[in-house]
């Protein structure tokens, strides 16, 4: 996995790339998690995520249920066909912020 | 057709990303698992991922697991062998849907993607012996 991070004003973009598995979820909530305690409205850009298992819907249910206690949101951006099979199956469409 | 494959891999979590590259190698020979090719990688690495934190909690070890994928019949069965502590089977329980936490989920897609999940007690070496089955 790698990532990008983008930031305009109060919106930072995490651009994930790649496959995200249980090696890698830690690496994913040292990257998301602070924007978030730092109080920033956080889009994550899976356009490029080809592969996510349970653990990285873990990181993004952890990251959505994080911005709701500190009062702000994790918006999914652009996910992956693949990616958005996987939310489905979860049934997390309905759950997780997706635009 | 009918296949018959299998490998041992390090029980690490870096070895996920080649136990999926092996399946979708085995699974592309025949165009047979095409539409399925991703549940089916999903399904059996949850499987590798709960070895490797459940079987061995999360724990360094020199251990290997190993994966077995065939097709006869129009069946798919793919096997894990692990040696790590025994599964008892009417703890491994996926989440329910409406409780929204990280836990319990490969699990659940395992029990969505696959028709049958049999937990084996080992009459070999190994000590837990998995058995995911899909119709065709």
């Amino acid at each position: 996995m790698s990532y990008k991070i983008t930031e305009e004003g109060n919106v930072a973009t995490v651009h994930l790339d790649g496959e995200i598995d249980m090696d890698v979820t830690e690496k994913a909530k040292e990257v998301i998690m602070p924007l978030i305690e730092a109080g920033k409205e956080v889009h994550l850009n899976l356009k490029e995520v080809q592969y996510m298992d349970s653990s990285g819907i873990s990181v993004l249910i952890e990251s959505h249920q994080k911005a709701a206690e500190l009062g702000n949101k994790v918006i999914l951006k652009e996910i992956s066909k693949s990616v958005l099979k996987v939310i489905m199956m979860a049934k997390l469409e309905q759950i997780l912020i997706i635009e | 057709m009918t296949l018959s494959e299998h490998k041992e891999f390090p029980v690490d979590s870096s070895s996920l990303k080649e136990i999926r590259s092996f399946a979708r190698e085995v699974l592309a020979k025949d165009p047979m698992f095409q539409n399925s090719m991703d549940d089916v990688v999903l399904a059996l690495a949850e499987a590798a991922q709960n070895i490797v934190k459940h079987a061995y909690s999360g724990q360094p070890t020199g251990d290997k697991m190993m994966v077995k994928i065939k097709f006869e019949n129009n069946q798919l069965t793919i096997e894990l062998f692990d040696k790590g502590s025994p599964a008892i089977p009417q703890n491994i329980k996926p989440r329910k849907l409406d409780d929204i936490k990280a836990g319990g989920l490969g699990t659940f897609f395992i029990g969505q993607i696959m028709d049958e999940v049999i937990f084996k007690t080992s009459a070999t070496d190994w000590v837990n012996h998995l058995v995911l089955k899909k119709n065709y």
